[in-house]
């Protein structure tokens, strides 16, 4: 070998070259690298509440002001003896959806959802592109939200010292009427710079964790007001229609529904004897046999499927962050995540690995009011900035559920389930004088010797529904007893006004 | 005429010792004076933008501080003229343009973030970072025109590796220790950060060794398994520099000079041999030497957790990246203006040091990712005019140090510029030519002097290719 020959002689303008071809990729690499941060990334991160402009712009800038349906002020500002200005609530009623914005301890609730709005830096990027040339670089929006601040404090009164949530809803629009959750907390007193700390270190340590909206993030086991769910995969899905009935299901009070070898049990219903139920008996007196077979013949693929298209699976289209309501926990091998049929069966009649959140409660109670066609849920209606003008957020479906038919099935079951001659009994004081309700109690087992969740859904006027309404009160006892109750009044004072 | 004979003769008979005095015969630079006036209208567009936004006039923001500068740059481009050599025309205003750019920004910060006393007098931000300009480019200036000989820098290649090794010690025992990181050096009222000047050196050093010795690591091979490594003792260096990586990071705590050191290392390395088993064999050392130091050093663990998700804990340990991140998201494309960006809170920028390790961050939230491109194509150009100097340089060591001064200034950008955008572990190198910074604007303005010089062919001739002791051990005689 010849040292000194060839590569060694080579000159270095070709690996040169590979240099400067590896230098402008990895330039070309920082460039994409701005494009995603200041592009892709932007709109999320400009609304953040880390974001400095938005933090500087809290200090500088009174933030929009909240109203309600009414137009009366749920959220205003006042001046500290700094200039700087801070938040006053119209009362602790709303405090679990309006949330509060505090310079120290960030911002829940509507405050956090639509901080970027509120402190006046987000608009449609057109607008904001021009902005940032203008003298006036902040456009705080004022939002109207659907609320009643009345409904919202009855609501709040109705539950009183008892932890629990109440969602309602017009069926028509999807405006959220009233999202109460107790226990509540006063937000002003976080908002306010001089009692800030104080108020957030006793919320924080306190075990009946007020801070947590209930109504939006809370999970429950539904028990018995599952069974609509149920009925709308059922009906929905093919696999039975009003009039079917279970042969077996008489007998299988009695003795308990063996499915594959374990026994479904449930009381028997004295009153129902050797009848064979259907939907509309089933339903007035909340046979878990039936909706147990229901489940079965409709399949655990159909149940979760129609479950997930009234918001099941995934966070809710919603103004707030809202927990992942569940059929099942989905870890099994059966059709639709179940482990077997014994779970499909329970889970038919809201037992099983079920848990949900109130607003989803009424989102199924929802499609069989608006005929089987689900209103996304909202809050806010309208945004209105100095600049950038008033801007109206309208009704819109989150897709047909059901046919109206099958909607109408389940809603005169539900009439039943409140006004039938033995529902009374199940369902006392949830009947609106004078108009025609539709609901479903439901009582959920928690296991143990705890004392069961207490669950109402329902919707009033049955012809042709102007408000749905859900209402969970944590273990406190049956369902028809305690929730149902609550629903009744709180409706009455939304179609009658204050008596 | 005949004292220009005697003149060229000299010259070309190539004296040892730099020549200053000489026949001065002015050569115009067309091209540099008008990339230069196109410098000067655009920092003068920059400087009235931000008077705009700041003050609601439409006047020069510090227009004192900006026509210092404009001025220098005329001065720097006058001299050149002057001195009528043939170099390189471009790096100048590409450099003279960063800088510039540099100075609209320190002047827009508070100017209380920095503040020195020289002689009795209080300079704030803006000016001294103006002070080390004018310095840089009188050095860069200087240098580019009075240096026509390397032999100073080829011969005496382990002298400066002592000098360098030395800097490097006396910074591991007397550096002052700043937010956990020993890089300054403290002589009497002078402080600086020797690895600036380092890294100038580490460059002239493999400059020399490689081009003297590429010939016998490209040629020989020594059979490790299926392994074909060079012959062992020129691995030697290699080793050597990893330990000083390694030694960098663990005494300085500097993340940023050890990746620049090795990265600059490495591709001069791939330049000289065109071996690319050598760089993956540097890039395994440095992967395997990272993952030991991560297991144990906490705060290098850390920085790498910040870097994988800084948003979980945006307020606390993420809180610098999270907030230049913002800062890219607020500037967009087109970016908020010069002056209209950086929300302050409580009087404060929102990103604590701005001005030494996220000049970029700030820039592209009032630039928008259109500066930020601009800017990074600036830094390109002057990686590419090195590489170019390089190419055409009459022999290895002139090209290997000028392709090594380029890359320094190039992976040193990358690697602060990648910080920034959470490409890269954030590290606390300058953005070359931008970043506030005494040591980073001299030094970075000894590579643009060196480069200036090396560019100008008509200098004398490299001496004849040395035969390296090994060679006349193994009874060979040079091949030409």
């Amino acid at each position: 070998m010849m040292i000194g020959s060839g590569a060694a002689r080579r000159p270095l303008g070709r690996t040169t070259i590979h240099v400067a071809i590896v230098m402008s990729l990895a330039f070309a690499l920082l460039a994409g690298a701005a494009g995603y941060w200041g592009m892709v990334r932007a709109p999320e991160l400009v609304r953040s509440p880390n974001d400095a402009a938005v933090i500087a712009a809290a200090r500088t800038v009174p933030r929009g002001l909240i109203r309600d349906r009414t137009g009366r002020l749920l959220a205003d500002n006042k001046k500290d003896e700094h200039g700087e200005f801070y938040r006053v609530y119209a009362g602790s009623a709303l405090s679990q959806v309006v949330g509060y914005a505090s310079p120290t301890f960030g911002r829940a609730g509507l405050e956090r959802a639509y901080d970027a709005e509120l402190t006046g830096l987000a608009g449609d990027p057109l607008t904001d592109a021009f902005a940032k040339f203008g003298a006036k670089r902040y456009d705080p929006k004022d939002l109207t939200v659907s609320l009643s601040l009345d409904l919202q404090r009855a609501a709040v009164a109705a539950l009183g010292k008892r932890r629990g949530a109440v969602v309602m809803l017009d069926p028509r629009t999807g405006e959220v009427l009233a999202l109460a959750s107790t226990p509540s907390y006063d937000a002003s007193a976080i908002a306010n710079p001089d009692t800030a700390r104080a108020a957030f270190s006793a919320l924080q340590a306190d075990p009946a964790l007020p801070l947590l909206p209930r109504a939006t993030l809370g999970r429950y086991v539904p028990g018995s007001v599952f069974k609509i769910a149920t009925a709308v995969a059922g009906l929905g899905s093919g696999a039975i229609t009003p009039r079917t009935t279970f042969k077996q299901q008489p007998a299988a009070e009695k003795n308990g529904l063996l499915v594959e070898g374990y026994r479904v049990q449930d009381g028997h219903h004295p009153a129902t004897g050797t009848t064979a139920l259907d939907l509309v008996g089933a339903t007035e007196v909340s046979c878990n046999i039936y909706y147990a077979l229901t489940g079965l013949e409709t399949g655990g693929a159909d149940l979760v499927a129609y479950a997930e298209r009234m918001g099941f699976g995934s966070p809710l289209p919603f103004d707030l962050p809202t927990a992942v309501s569940q059929v099942t926990n989905g870890e099994g091998r059966q059709p639709g995540g179940f482990a077997d049929d014994v779970e499909l069966a329970n889970a038919s009649y809201g037992q099983a690995e079920t848990f949900v959140t109130p607003l989803q409660m009424a989102l199924v109670a929802a499609t069989v009011a608006h005929d089987g066609d689900l209103m996304r849920p909202r809050l806010v209606t309208s945004l209105t900035g100095d600049l950038s003008g008033s801007r109206t957020i309208g009704a819109e479906s989150m897709g047909r559920v059901i046919s109206a038919t099958d909607a109408r099935a389940i809603n005169a079951a539900m009439v039943r389930a409140v006004e039938g001659p033995l529902g009374r009994q199940y369902t006392s004081g949830a009947k609106v004088a004078g108009v025609t309700t539709a609901g479903k109690s439901g009582t959920a087992e928690l296991g143990g010797t705890g004392e069961p969740h207490s669950w109402f859904i329902g919707f009033a006027p049955a012809e042709n529904p102007r408000v749905v309404i859900a209402v969970l009160v944590e273990q406190a006892g049956r369902g028809g007893e305690v929730a149902a109750p609550i629903a009744g009044d709180l409706m009455t004072l939304y179609l009658k006004g204050p008596s | 005429m005949t004292q220009d004979a005697t003149g060229m003769t000299r010259e070309t008979r190539g004296p040892a010792l730099p020549r200053v005095l000489g026949p001065i015969r002015p050569r115009p630079r067309w091209v540099e004076s008008r990339l230069l006036a196109l410098v000067a209208i655009a920092l003068v567009v920059g400087s009235l933008s931000l008077g705009a936004t700041v003050n609601g006039t439409f006047r020069l923001f510090d227009a004192r501080g900006l026509a210092i500068y404009l001025g220098a740059l005329l001065a720097a481009h006058v001299a050149q003229v002057l001195a009528g050599r043939r170099t390189d025309q471009v790096l100048l205003p590409t450099v003279a343009m960063l800088g510039g750019i540099s100075l609209l920004l320190m002047q827009r910060l508070p100017q209380d973030l920095v503040t020195q006393t020289f002689f009795g007098v209080t300079l704030g931000l803006a000016e001294v970072q103006l002070v080390w300009l004018l310095c840089a480019l009188a050095v860069a200036t200087t240098l580019g025109i009075v240096i026509r000989s390397d032999s100073w820098l080829r011969r005496y290649k382990y002298t400066w590796a002592a000098v360098g090794v030395g800097l490097l010690l006396l910074t591991f025992v007397f550096g002052t220790e700043i937010n956990g990181q020993r890089l300054t050096l403290q002589i009497g009222p002078f402080s600086g950060q020797p690895t600036e000047l380092l890294k100038v050196i580490l460059v002239v050093f493999l400059a020399g060794y490689l081009s003297e010795n590429r010939a016998l690591i490209v040629e020989q091979d020594t059979r490790l398994g299926p392994l074909r490594l060079p012959p062992l003792p020129y691995l030697a260096p290699m080793v050597a520099m990893w330990a000083i990586a390694l030694g960098i990071v663990v005494v300085q705590r500097d993340l940023g000079a050890a990746l620049l050191f090795f990265g600059v290392f490495l591709a001069m390395l791939y330049v000289a041999t065109g071996r690319l088993s050598l760089v993956v064999i540097g890039l395994v050392l440095f992967v395997l030497g990272s993952a030991l130091m991560a297991t144990l050093f906490d705060h290098i663990r850390t920085r790498v957790d910040i870097w994988l998700d800084p948003f979980v804990d945006p307020l606390g340990a993420g809180y610098q990246i999270v907030q230049a991140l913002h800062a890219f998201a607020r500037g967009g494309l087109v970016g908020v203006g010069l002056g209209a960006g950086l929300p302050e809170i409580g009087g404060r920028p929102p990103i604590p040091e701005v001005h030494t390790d996220f000049p970029l961050a700030a820039l592209g939230e009032e630039l928008g990712i259109v500066g930020v491109v601009a800017i990074l194509g600036l830094f390109l150009v002057v990686v590419e005019r090195g590489l170019r100097i390089g190419a055409a340089a009459a022999d290895d060591f002139r090209s290997l140090l000028a392709v090594g001064l380029a890359l320094v200034i190039g992976i040193q950008a990358f690697i602060i510029a990648a910080g920034n955008l959470k490409v890269l572990p954030l590290t606390g190198v300058t953005l070359p030519f931008i970043s506030y910074g005494g040591s980073s604007l001299l030094a970075n303005a000894l590579v643009v002097g060196l480069l200036l010089a090396l560019s100008d062919k008509g200098v004398e001739p490299p001496p004849l290719p040395r035969v390296s002791s090994r060679w006349r051990r193994m009874g060979r005689t040079s091949a030409a």
